[in-house]
């Protein structure tokens, strides 16, 4: 379990380049159109798996308290309107203005249907195994609401 | 989301699938971000040529967090990247890096500047180090006699080298 009072494993500071979040959606369209959704869907699952390996030990060592700090960290980096309500059964991350699907809309005018696949399988990934579930849901364009849960 | 400081681990590992699907497939991919990347700088190119180039970098430099010296002058730009964010970024990484990860750059740059009339030399020095050299001439003779100078020269998709 990491320590609650040292840095997370990703803590990036400085600069924010959004325009990344362009690259994500061309990179999208890309794989899905030449390679099929569950091509996608196995990438998103590896970052989630692989890149967030310590918010996932965490999470099977049965402590979310990584993942919601990564939330209100980068959600805050990225000027995101969001909300987290921490609750005896449930942690509920409702996004109102999601920065990235925002972001790529004033880029390119559209944002790929598969855009926020990142988000969901990337939870799902991370909780796979875990004493939690990660449901994501898509409540609007550019909103949602990420509810962490025990398993039953 | 995924944040957008975490892009450069979220492209590592969409690298190192489509290596997996062989190396058409990465150029294919290349292509399509040096297409999106067009909207940022194309018409700067066209409209203010190395000047243009600069001027976008400069903006890069401060947003992307680099470390990385700018020379400009009427005949090239030089990038010299001293720490470059995005190789630091994919090394310091609970997932494996792509051995490859540093050829993106040209594979995006390099078809603009074909595009626009520009000669790149892309010099990635060590791929396991986050530092290059990247130099582009209007002039073709000065950009092959630059080749000469570099470590580790990187092609592009449609100019191989070596």
């Amino acid at each position: 379990m990491t320590d609650r009072s040292s840095p997370m494993r990703y803590e990036e500071d400085g600069n924010v380049h959004l325009d990344f979040h362009g690259a994500a959606n061309t990179t999208i369209d890309f794989i899905v159109e030449r390679f099929g959704v569950a091509a996608m869907d196995e990438i998103f699952k590896k970052v989630g798996r692989d890149v967030y390996a310590s918010i996932r030990q965490d999470l099977l060592d049965g402590d979310t308290h990584q993942l919601v700090r990564h939330w209100r960290h980068f959600f805050d980096r990225e000027g995101g309107d969001y909300d987290i309500a921490i609750g005896d059964d449930e942690i509920v991350l409702t996004v109102r203005l999601c920065p990235a699907w925002h972001h790529v809309k004033g880029l390119v005018g559209s944002v790929s249907p598969h855009f926020c696949d990142q988000t969901s399988r990337t939870n799902e990934a991370m909780a796979e195994g875990s004493p939690y579930a990660i449901d994501t849901e898509i409540t609007g364009e550019g909103s949602c609401r990420q509810v962490i849960r025990r398993r039953a | 989301m995924i944040p957008s400081d975490h892009f450069t681990r979220f492209y590592n590992e969409v690298f190192k699938f489509l290596e997996s699907q062989g190396e058409s497939a990465l150029e294919a991919y290349w292509l399509a971000i040096s297409g999106n990347q067009e909207r940022h700088i194309l018409e700067l190119i066209q409209t203010q040529g190395l000047a243009g180039m600069y001027e976008y970098w400069s903006h890069i430099k401060i947003e992307e967090n680099c470390d990385m010296d700018l020379d400009f002058n009427e005949d090239r730009l030089e990038l010299r990247m001293n720490v470059c964010p995005s190789l630091s970024k994919v090394m310091d990484n609970d997932a494996e890096p792509m051995e490859r990860y540093c050829d993106h750059c040209a594979g995006w740059i390099g078809p603009i500047m074909d595009k626009t009339g520009y000669h790149m030399v892309y010099d990635v020095i060590d791929r396991k180090k986050p530092q290059c050299v990247t130099r582009i001439f209007k002039d073709p003779a000065k950009a092959r006699a630059a080749e000469k100078d570099a470590k580790l020269l990187m092609g592009w998709p449609g100019h191989k080298v070596g």
